[in-house]
């Protein structure tokens, strides 16, 4: 078995197969879930784990090494053969014999130490070792970054997240089916709509309920509104990265202005508890095509004002730059991978998207400029499709069926969306009405070490720009 | 004389948000909200700031940091819950991890995340109700010498 485990795993990565999650359950089964994008039909992996031990993927598959490292913190079995096996989300804080994702555990009680775990520096003459966070300087979300620094240029980044772990996984696995929404809304502002699409989507189809065209017509504009939303947040922190205040602040504007018209259209500012399973929060076509059209008017003079720039575009090009290869190496996702030239968008990959999603936006340099300029399309390419999902919600019947999840519903699932951070999963395993196993897996989760590996030979001066062009979030990656 | 508060300089932290609350600090700052002209301003050191806004229901992790940057916040000092989970009344209050909010605030901005209007008129209304009492204020300073 360990050898085929292995070897399935390899040869779903040689077949351009993109892994949707690799995690582990209480009852000791491990196992990988691919999907393949050239007829988006999904494989899964298993194998049982038997004395406490697993064969590592690692060494073949760098994208698998966190997650192997997260099974090994959270369940206490081992990765044999994994090369870094120092704790991801424990710290020394945590009671040894405490692993939060098996079964019946009594709440911890944290030891009276640091929660710092030990780095890894670059040692030898003219090394500055330069230690940033957890907390920070402006408003920006914890985490600690320890820099190798040569000069003025970085040698090595050894990223510690996880200060934001809260123990999200472990809180779903005390509800019922009616209990998860509030929690899997509130996992990250920014990808909100696509985790709460992805709970609605696999609660239906374990009780084999198909949502009406309408409900789907609604989802499709949501995802689309919290892309803009998200991109527009991204868009505006780059030019702040290089001190570009004017567009910085302008792109603020555009953002607030578009959260109004969401709290108009929607009753919130970031879509929380808008997709429930089996009905969608709705709002009037007409409305939402006005709202479109006030973002269009400043959208337009903002967009010219930023490429038409030359002092910012040569502050963007060919910083922390990255491959194709590399992107390949860790299984990045999203805008970071599209940039250097990925082709995968998992929105190709979702029946509901036939029809508006019209292909990938992609550039291939992998540096600051094609990452902005990624957003920047891709913003213009979520306001048609909002517009031609709107165009069809007149046509569609307003009657929606009724849907109350079974109370006895079991099974277990994989869902998946294009979040604004690329392809975002959830492994959700139900038993009678009750959550045994969630688990949630975002892409930030596979582009921080590959931002980690970037900024090795940038200016560390240039940090936080590339920072702000990956824009990885760190609550929907700690969880 | 007694006065009311004029300013409000702002170490903040991150405890374990969705990012939500964050975003919504943020927007305090852009030009719609524009916290500066009320006096209120996101400092960049704790050895600048007279209050601490905390976001997130405190994670373990981050307990000892948020501690230490209180520490360090000269006196006298504000300690402010911004967000149902800081305030600890939000949906991970019982997560494991969760410290459950907060302790000790004194002042509350409840929301998920707050609207950026409810955070500004609590904060001015804050700051026009309290007195900035003399006497406190220099008997506190003497403290300074330890941080
Ligand atoms: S209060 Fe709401 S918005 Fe703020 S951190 Fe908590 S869940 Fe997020």
């Amino acid at each position: 078995m360990p050898d085929s485990w292995q070897q399935a795993n390899r040869d779903h990565k040689a077949a351009h197969h993109e892994l949707l999650t690799l995690t582990a359950s209480s009852d000791r089964c491990l196992r990988t879930v691919w999907l393949n994008p050239f007829d988006n039909q999904l494989s899964v992996a298993e194998m049982e784990i038997t004395q406490g031990c697993f064969p590592s993927l690692a060494v073949n598959l760098p994208e698998t090494a966190w997650d192997e490292r997260e099974i090994h913190d959270m369940f206490g079995w081992t990765p044999t053969g994994h090369p870094d096996l120092r704790p991801l989300i424990r710290t020394p804080r945590w009671p040894e014999a405490y692993f939060p994702l098996r079964k019946s555990q009594q709440m911890p009680q944290w030891l009276e130490v640091e929660p710092d775990l030990p780095s890894l520096k670059v040692e030898g003459d003219g090394v500055t070792i330069m230690k940033v966070g957890p907390t920070h300087a402006g408003i920006i979300e914890s985490g600690h970054f320890i820099f190798s620094l040569i000069g003025e240029n970085i040698l090595h980044l050894d990223a510690h997240l996880f200060q934001n772990h809260r123990g999200v996984e472990a809180l779903l696995e005390d509800t019922t089916v009616n209990e998860v929404a509030p929690l899997v809304t509130r996992i990250c502002a920014a990808d909100t709509v696509s985790n709460q699409t992805n709970w609605a989507s696999a609660v239906e189809r374990l009780a084999g309920f198909t949502p009406a065209p309408r409900t789907v017509l609604q989802r499709i504009i949501l995802l689309e509104a919290e892309r803009i939303l998200s991109h527009l947040n991204d868009l505006a922190q780059i030019p702040a990265g290089v001190g570009f205040q004017v567009a910085h602040q302008r792109a603020l504007a555009l953002k607030e202005s578009w959260q109004r018209s969401l709290e108009f259209l929607y009753g919130h500012r970031f879509l929380f508890d808008t997709v429930h399973p089996g009905w969608t929060r709705s709002a009037p076509a007409d409305l939402l095509l006005n709202s479109l059209a006030n973002l269009r008017r400043h959208w337009v003079p903002w967009r010219q004002l930023v490429v038409g720039h030359h002092g910012f575009a040569d502050r963007m090009g060919g910083i922390g730059q990255t491959t194709l290869a590399q992107i390949d190496r860790f299984g990045a996702q999203g805008v970071a991978a599209r940039a250097a030239g990925k082709t995968f968008d998992a929105r190709q990959s979702t029946a509901y998207y036939e029809g508006f999603f019209t292909g990938p936006v992609t550039r291939s340099a992998g540096d600051v400029q094609a990452r902005f300029d990624v957003r920047l399309d891709e913003v213009e390419a979520s306001m048609q499709i909002i517009e031609s999902a709107a165009g069809q919600l007149e046509i569609e019947s307003p009657t929606e069926p009724e849907f109350l999840a079974p109370k006895d519903l079991s099974g277990r699932i994989v869902t998946f969306t294009e979040s604004p951070h690329g392809l975002n999963s959830h492994d959700v395993t139900l038993s009678n009405g009750n959550v045994f196993r969630y688990h949630i897996r975002s892409a930030p989760f596979r582009n921080w070490p590959l931002l980690a590996q970037t900024v090795a030979g940038n200016a560390v001066a240039d940090f936080p720009l590339i920072n702000k062009s990956f824009e990885l979030c760190y609550s929907c990656t700690d969880r | 004389m007694a006065k009311a508060i004029r300013s409000l300089q702002i170490r903040h932290v991150d405890a374990g948000s969705c990012n939500g609350c964050e975003q919504e600090l943020t927007a305090l700052t852009g030009r719609d909200y524009d916290i500066q002209r009320h006096g209120i301003d996101i400092v960049a050191s704790p050895r600048h700031a007279d209050s601490l806004i905390v976001t997130g229901p405190v994670t373990d992790t981050m307990a000892l940091p948020l501690e230490r940057v209180w520490e360090t916040i000269p006196r006298p000092r504000v300690r402010i819950a911004f967000g149902n989970c800081a305030i600890g009344t939000g949906v991970f209050q019982r997560a494991y991890a969760s410290h459950g909010g907060l302790a000790d605030s004194d002042i509350e901005i409840p929301g998920c995340p707050p609207h950026p209007e409810t955070a500004l008129r609590l904060l001015s209304e804050w700051m026009t109700s309290h007195q900035r009492n003399r006497q406190t204020y220099v008997s506190k300073v003497t403290n300074l010498g330890n941080c």
